[in-house]
C-alpha cells in the first residue's frame, strides 16, 4: 500500500535536481553528542514540489540550512544539479526563510535585487530583473514599498521574488507561510503554485501543516522527531492545477491521514 | 569559554593591569609623580584607612548618602505610584520626566548653596533632588510592569484590594523595585559626590578633592579606589539579591 | 467635566514658572539672593552677552570634542564588545559592575593630570560619556536579527558585504540612540567639570558668580546651560525623526524593554 516511492524510477532521463545520500548529522549538546538527522537518503527530480513534514525539532530546518550549504552536515553528501554544494550559492538555490527578512531600510524591489548587488550586477540589468520578480509574484507597481508598508503575505512575495531573483534551478522554503494567518496562507499556497508552474523550479518545502503539504506536493517526504529520519515517502497523486474542492475529497483527506499516522505513531 | 575559564582570563587582565601599574611608574615611563606606583597607592589606602580625621569624613559622607536617600525614595516612590496609576496625572509629568535627565542637574547646586549655604542640609537637598526623578521613573515602571492580565485574573476570583496589593504587586514589582533601589543609589552617591567636592568642608569627596588640589597622588588615588569599592560592592550585593528574586523572569 | 490635554497642562505650568519665577522674588516671598526675578536676571545675561558667548564658545568646543571621543569610541568599542560573543562574555559583567562607580570622583586626577584648562574637560566628559554609549550600544547590536544575516548569507554575501551592507543599514538606530545619549552627557560631564575647576566656560561662571553671591548671573548662567541642553535635544530629536524608516530597521519587536534600559547613573549629574 505505500509508494515507498524511489522517484527517480519513474523517469528516465531525469538527473536530481536536489540528491542527498546518507547523510547524518550530529552536533555537540551540553550533555555529550546528540544526534539531529540520521541517514536521509533523498532524490528529488527536476520540476517536482516535494514537501517536508516532520514534529517540531525534528531536525527539518537543520535539513534545509544544509541542502543551502549554510550549515555543514557531519556525514554524507548533498548535491544540487550534480555539483556537492557545501557554501551558499544563490544561483544554484534560492532560500525563502519563514520571517520574510526583508530588510527594512530598502524598498521592495531594493530587496529584490539585493542579491545582484552582493554579485556587483549593473544597475540597469539588476532592476530590470528585479521589476520582472515582482511582476512574477503579483506585485507589479509595489517595488517602491517599504517592507512596513507591506502586508505579511506582501512580504513573504517579496522574499520568494528574491529567492527567485538569480533563476536558480532550486528553491528552498522554510516554512515560509506559517507567520500568516489561514486565509492568507490558503492564497498564498496558490499563488505559489501558479509561480512554480510558471518557472518550473524544484521546489523543497518544509511545513508544519499537513493539508498544507498535501496541497502543495508532488510528493511529502514524512519526518520522524529527532533524530530526523525519512518515515515515508508519499506521492501525492492529485491532478494539477490544484484546487481549493481537492481538499474536500476523499483522497484528500486520505493522504492527510496517512501521513499523520506516520508521525503520531513513529517510534 | 565555560564559567570557570572566564573568570580566570578576568584576573589575569586584571593582574596585568596592575602590574602594568606598579611597573610604568617604576620604569620612569609614566611621571611617578602623577601616577605613583601601586605599591605607594596601596600604602597610602592603609594609611588613610587609620586616620581618624578619614573615618570622620567618611562618617560625614555615609550619613548624607542615607539621608539624601531617605527622603528621596518615600517621596519618588509616593510620585511615580501616583503617575502610573492615574493617567492624567503621568501623562502630564512623564514627558517632563525624560527631559529633566539630559539637563545638568549640577546647574542648581548653586542655588541650592544660594538657600540652604554650605552645610549638611544643602549637600542632602542637593543628593535627594538629584534621586528623586529616577525613583518616580522607576516606581511608575515598576507600577506599570505589572501585567494586567495578573490583575484581571485576580480580581475575577474576587481577590481584595489588599490581597492584589500582596500577592501580585508586590511579587511582580520586587525584581524592579530592587533594580531601582540599586540604581537609586549610584544616583544618590554621585549626587554626594559633586556636593561635596563643589562646595563642602567635610567628607570624603572634599578630601580626595583637597588630595588632588595639593598634588598628593598616592592618598587621591586611594581615596578613589576606596570609594570605587564601596560603589560597587554595594552594587553586587543588591544585584545578587535580585537575582534571587528574579528567578521568575524570563 | 471636561479636563485640559496634558500637553496644555504642561504648556500652564511652563508659564506658571515663569510667571513666579518673576513675581515671587519681588513680591519678597524669598530673598532675591535665592532666587533673583527672571528679568533682571535677563537683563544682566543681556548686558554680559560678550562675556556669556565668549564662556558658551569655550563650553560647546569641550562638547564636541568630548562627544567625539565618548560616541566614537563608545560605538566602536561598544560594537565589538557586543558582537563579538567571546569578548562579550568576557567584558561585559566587568564594564557593568564598574558602572556602578561615580565618575566624578575621577575628576580630581584629571585635574592633577591635565591641568585646569579644556584638557581635563574634554578628557573627564569623554570618559563621562564613554561608558554608557559602549554598554548602550553593546547591548544595541544585539537586536540586531540574526535573520537579516542568514538571509544574507543564503544569498552568497560575503563578510565585507555583510559588514556594510547588513550590520551598519541595521546598527544605525543603536547608533543614533548612542549619540542622542552621548551628547546629552559628555554636556553633563562638561559642565560639572567646569564648575569644579575651571578657569572658563559656562559652569566656571556660575561658580565664580556664585561665590561672589552675584545671583543674577549665576541664574543668567544656568539659563545658557538650559538652553545648550534644550537646542540640542530638539536637533537630536528633528534627525531622529528624518531617519525614521531606520528606526525600525534591525530590530526584533523590542518594546518597553528596550526603553527602561537606557538610564545611565552619569545623568545623576
Amino acid at each position: 500500500m505505500q509508494h515507498v516511492a524511489n522517484v527517480t524510477g519513474t523517469r528516465t532521463d531525469a538527473r536530481a535536481a536536489v540528491e542527498v545520500r546518507g547523510l547524518s548529522h550530529v552536533y555537540a549538546g551540553r550533555d555529550g553528542a546528540v544526534p539531529a538527522l540520521e541517514a536521509i537518503d533523498m532524490k528529488v527530480p527536476a520540476g517536482r514540489f516535494v514537501v517536508i513534514v516532520g514534529p517540531s525539532g525534528c531536525g527539518k530546518t537543520s535539513l534545509l540550512m544544509m541542502l543551502a550549504g549554510l550549515r555543514a552536515q557531519s556525514s554524507g553528501a548533498i548535491l544540487v544539479d550534480g555539483r556537492p554544494i557545501d557554501r551558499p550559492d544563490p544561483s544554484r538555490v534560492g532560500v525563502v526563510f519563514q520571517e520574510a527578512s526583508l530588510y527594512p531600510w530598502l524598498t521592495a524591489v531594493e530587496n529584490v535585487e539585493f542579491p545582484l548587488v552582493l554579485k556587483h550586477a549593473p544597475r540597469a540589468e539588476r532592476r530590470a530583473r528585479a521589476e520582472a520578480m515582482l511582476k512574477l509574484v503579483g506585485l507589479d507597481g509595489f517595488g517602491a514599498r517599504h517592507p512596513h508598508e507591506l502586508s505579511g503575505g506582501m512580504k513573504q512575495r517579496v522574499s520568494i521574488a528574491r529567492g527567485l531573483v538569480q533563476d536558480p534551478p532550486v528553491l528552498l522554503m522554510d516554512e515560509p507561510f506559517a507567520a500568516l494567518d489561514e486565509q492568507t496562507r490558503m492564497t498564498m499556497g496558490h499563488e505559489l503554485l501558479r509561480i512554480w508552474e510558471q518557472t518550473s523550479k524544484t521546489v523543497v518545502f518544509i511545513t508544519h501543516s499537513l493539508t498544507e503539504a498535501v496541497y502543495l506536493a508532488d510528493e511529502v517526504l514524512v519526518m520522524s522527531a529527532r533524530p530526523g529520519r525519512i518515515l515515508d515517502r508519499i506521492t501525492v497523486d492529485l491532478p494539477r492545477p490544484r484546487t481549493y474542492q481537492m481538499m474536500a475529497t476523499e483522497e484528500f483527506g486520505a493522504l492527510r491521514e496517512r501521513i499523520w499516522q506516520q508521525i503520531r505513531t513513529a517510534p | 569559554m565555560r564559567g570557570a575559564s572566564l573568570i580566570i582570563v578576568r584576573l589575569g587582565l586584571l593582574a596585568a593591569v596592575l602590574l602594568l601599574w606598579e611597573a610604568l611608574p617604576r620604569l620612569g615611563l609614566v611621571n611617578a609623580m602623577l601616577l605613583p606606583p601601586l605599591s605607594d597607592v596601596l600604602a597610602a589606602l592603609v594609611h588613610i584607612l587609620g586616620r581618624g580625621d578619614v573615618h570622620a569624613s567618611l562618617g560625614v559622607t555615609a550619613a548624607e548618602v542615607v539621608v539624601a536617600f531617605v527622603i528621596a525614595v518615600p517621596l519618588g516612590a509616593a510620585l511615580g505610584i501616583l503617575a502610573a496609576e492615574n493617567a492624567y496625572f503621568g501623562d502630564i509629568f512623564k514627558p517632563m520626566l525624560f527631559y529633566v535627565f539630559s539637563v545638568p542637574k549640577s546647574i542648581f547646586l548653586s542655588m541650592f548653596i544660594l538657600a540652604f549655604g554650605i552645610g549638611f542640609p544643602q549637600k542632602v537637598a542637593y543628593a535627594a533632588f538629584s534621586t528623586i526623578f529616577i525613583v518616580i521613573m522607576s516606581a511608575s515602571a515598576a507600577v506599570e510592569s505589572v501585567k494586567a492580565e495578573h490583575l484581571l485574573v485576580a480580581r475575577s476570583y474576587g481577590a481584595t484590594q489588599a490581597q492584589i496589593l500582596r500577592r501580585v504587586y508586590i511579587p511582580s514589582m520586587l525584581p524592579i523595585l530592587l533594580e531601582a533601589l540599586r540604581i537609586s543609589m549610584i544616583f544618590n552617591f554621585t549626587g554626594v559626590m559633586i556636593a561635596e567636592m563643589y562646595a563642602s568642608r567635610v567628607g570624603i569627596g572634599r578630601l580626595i578633592a583637597d588630595w588632588g588640589e595639593n598634588f598628593e597622588m598616592a592618598k587621591l588615588l586611594a581615596g578613589v579606589i576606596l570609594l570605587a569599592a564601596a560603589a560597587m560592592a554595594f552594587n553586587e550585593a543588591v544585584r545578587s539579591l535580585e537575582a534571587r528574586c528574579s528567578t521568575w523572569r524570563t | 467635566m471636561n479636563w485640559p490635554t496634558p500637553r496644555t497642562v504642561r504648556r500652564l505650568i511652563g508659564v506658571m514658572i515663569l510667571v513666579l519665577w518673576e513675581a515671587i522674588p519681588r513680591l519678597g516671598i524669598l530673598p532675591e539672593l535665592f532666587i533673583p526675578p527672571l528679568t533682571k536676571t535677563l537683563h544682566v545675561l543681556w548686558l554680559d552677552r560678550a562675556i556669556y558667548a565668549a564662556a558658551l564658545f569655550v563650553t560647546v568646543y569641550e562638547v564636541a570634542v568630548a562627544m567625539l571621543i565618548a560616541c566614537g569610541a563608545g560605538i566602536l568599542i561598544g560594537s565589538v564588545v557586543g558582537g563579538v560573543a567571546g569578548i562579550r562574555r568576557l567584558m561585559l559583567p566587568v564594564f557593568s559592575s564598574l558602572y556602578a562607580v561615580p565618575i566624578v570622583i575621577l575628576y580630581p586626577v584629571f585635574t592633577a593630570w591635565f591641568g585646569i584648562g579644556s584638557e581635563s574637560k574634554i578628557v573627564f566628559a569623554g570618559v563621562y560619556g564613554f561608558f554608557p554609549v559602549m554598554l548602550s550600544t553593546a547591548a544595541g547590536i544585539r537586536t540586531i536579527d540574526e535573520q537579516y544575516l542568514l538571509a544574507a548569507r543564503s544569498m552568497g554575501a560575503s563578510l565585507p558585504q555583510l559588514i556594510v551592507r547588513v550590520i551598519i543599514p541595521a546598527s544605525i538606530p543603536t547608533v543614533l540612540a548612542g549619540l542622542r545619549l552621548g551628547g546629552a552627557l559628555t554636556i553633563i560631564g562638561v559642565v560639572v567639570s567646569e564648575m569644579l575647576t575651571s578657569a572658563n566656560g559656562i559652569g566656571y561662571l556660575v561658580t565664580k558668580n556664585r561665590t561672589t553671591l552675584d545671583s543674577p548671573r549665576v541664574f543668567a548662567a544656568i539659563i545658557v546651560i538650559l538652553t545648550l541642553s534644550v537646542v540640542y535635544d530638539i536637533a537630536v530629536r528633528f534627525i531622529e525623526r528624518r531617519t525614521l524608516v531606520w528606526q525600525t530597521a534591525g530590530r526584533r519587536a523590542g518594546g518597553p524593554e528596550t526603553a527602561r534600559v537606557a538610564l545611565p547613573a552619569q545623568a545623576a549629574a
